[in-house]
């Protein structure tokens, strides 16, 4: 079996998928390959594992102006880039290896951010060459002192942002996010202003990790987890570990907390926090936007119109009542709208009206 | 959402993809069998997962690997020569990674980035149309001036080139380590 050519044809197959013309005599072929053997599977599953991360790549153009492609090492040239890994002042290393709470207490930086591109960053890059211009050599520290204070930090709409805090801890913010972070030797703690933030929180039993969205207040040790906030409503799903959430008033917890252990997904609101236990499975297919995927699962089509039109500038609008209630599922590229509304239109009885910064759908059958 | 066969596969073994090169560069005698050896240790792994998923995937991984090699000897299909390929030195440390491996997040972009870059130009061109600005291949073949099936077979060079710096992270030819490995590696021998 020469792995090589396995490998090419597996690429031939998935890259002729991602183009137009793919068809049912061609999904039957590429089902009858994938059978003939274990190796022409395994090939697709490592091609598709890269080709999903590589949408991360969109990170890179965030800031970019449409239709240009910046010249190899853009994104070395920003003075971040490899400090973020291995900067000998930063209040802690990346390294997986190595946890990083003894250096947090009292370090200059609360947050460092992630190589992401954005315009942002852009700017904040701009007054980092301000710093190196006046400290010299200092330039490492002039950045972290810089970044005291200014910890917003957001994600535009279709981008995903991973920010690694100083004390070990992960922020990956979805789409249209803000957070606000103050890490102290007390506790660590982050306003969810806006958006949907997935948590993964390194232990630290002496400084407790608390998020809080409208007035409620998420606290952690050691887990994994994600808050969405949209409007007064929370949304709380946790796949590792355990989290308590709790009502505040006037910046107090107001009523007993609510526990939630892994594989609960948590809906909560003015009136109360209503909890659903599942599975930790269950609980993850919440979080495949970390890969840009919406995971939809006997969904009705307003519900998914909705989810899509977090990610993207272009908004789906329902004209027909008549088909709100379609019941829908299936694993889409949040980004790829116009890939969503082919689907809706060649499986569902639905057509849809591209009006450039909108596209309508209505019923097949329905006039208007 | 049930966890596949794939699913599994590609959270817990691929993952390792660049630990097991290395190693089967290392011990295996014939640097150009070493992706049809990986793949054979794959289809091994996948197909006994399928039934039963081990425990511990990576030492489950390693230990498959050191079978496969040690069956290939037995076989006489393979003569090793000299002191590479000492069994003995098959024996790696297996430290099981910790599910927090997710905090390399800010490498694995720059490793993409740097992947990205290395891709020839017309590659790395199409790849952004189609991966930045989200075009349809029709779209980045309208806009580039060519046909549709060029883009197809540049998005299939991508790939494959992409898969190879990211999961092995190995050369174009998959034999040789790439250079300018910068992070912590995480093998203890």
């Amino acid at each position: 079996m020469d792995s090589t050519q396995i490998e090419r044809e597996a690429a031939d197959w998935l890259a002729k998928r991602d183009g137009g013309d793919w068809n049912e005599a061609d999904a039957a072929g590429f089902a009858a390959w994938q059978n003939q053997s274990t190796a022409h599977r395994i090939a697709v599953i490592r091609i598709q594992t890269i080709w999903q991360k590589a949408d991360r790549l969109q990170a890179l153009g965030a800031g970019v102006p449409r239709g240009q492609i910046p010249p190899r090492g853009s994104w070395r040239l920003s003075p971040f880039l490899d400090r973020g890994l291995r900067s000998p002042l930063g209040p802690s290393s990346t390294d997986e290896a190595q946890p990083a709470d003894e250096n947090a207490v009292g370090s200059t930086a609360p947050v460092r951010e992630a190589r992401v591109k954005t315009l942002a960053s852009s700017i904040r890059s701009l007054r980092v060459w301000a710093a190196v211009l006046v400290l010299g050599l200092g330039a490492a520290g002039a950045w972290y002192l810089f970044d005291y204070g200014s910890n917003a930090y957001r994600s535009a709409i279709g981008g995903i942002k991973v920010l690694s805090l100083s004390d070990g801890s992960t922020v990956t913010l979805n789409t249209n996010t803000t957070i606000h972070v103050v890490l102290s030797a007390a506790e660590r703690r982050i306003e969810l202003d806006r958006g949907e933030a997935f948590f993964e929180v390194a232990k630290d039993p002496l400084r407790p990790f608390i998020v809080s969205a409208a007035g409620k207040r998420i606290v952690a040790v050691g887990t994994k987890f994600s808050v969405f906030r949209e409007a007064q409503d929370t949304r709380v799903v946790v796949t590792e570990g355990a989290v308590k959430v709790e009502e505040l008033r006037g910046g107090v917890a107001a009523g007993p907390a609510t526990e939630l252990a892994a594989g609960s997904i948590a809906q909560a609101g003015s009136a109360g926090v209503l909890v659903k236990r599942g599975s930790v499975a269950e609980a993850e297919a919440y979080m495949s936007w970390r890969s840009g995927y919406i995971s939809l699962r006997d969904t009705e089509l307003a519900v998914a119109v909705a989810e899509f039109n977090r990610y993207n500038k272009k908004q789906l609008v329902i004209a027909d009542p008549a088909i709100t209630n379609l019941k829908i599922g299936g694993n889409l590229r949040a980004a790829n709208v116009e890939a969503f509304v082919r689907v809706l239109e060649e499986g569902f009885p639905v057509r849809a009206d591209d009006q450039g910064d909108r596209i309508v759908l209505s019923g097949k059958d329905s006039q208007h | 959402m049930t966890d596949t066969t794939e699913q599994w596969f590609a959270r817990e073994i691929l993952v390792h993809e660049h630990v097991l090169t290395r190693y089967l560069l290392r011990v295996w005698p014939n640097r150009d069998e070493v992706p049809d050896l990986r793949q054979d240790v794959y289809v091994r792994v996948f197909e006994s997962a399928h039934h039963n998923r081990p425990l511990l995937p990576k030492a489950f991984l390693f230990a498959t690997a050191r079978h496969l090699m040690t069956d290939r000897l037995r076989r006489g299909r393979v003569i090793f020569i000299g002191t590479r390929g000492d069994l003995d030195e098959l024996n790696v440390l297996v430290d099981e990674l910790s599910p927090e491996h997710r905090a390399t997040n800010i490498q694995e972009l720059q490793r993409l980035a740097k992947a990205f870059d290395e891709l020839p130009t017309q590659c790395r061109t199409v790849m952004w149309l189609r991966k930045v600005e989200h075009l349809s291949q029709k779209e980045a073949a309208a806009k580039l001036g060519v046909q549709e099936k060029a883009i197809e077979k540049q998005v299939s060079r991508g790939m494959r080139l992409l898969t190879t710096a990211l999961l092995a992270r190995t050369d174009a030819t998959g034999l040789n380590e790439a250079s300018g490995r910068s992070e912590g590696e995480s093998e203890h021998g």
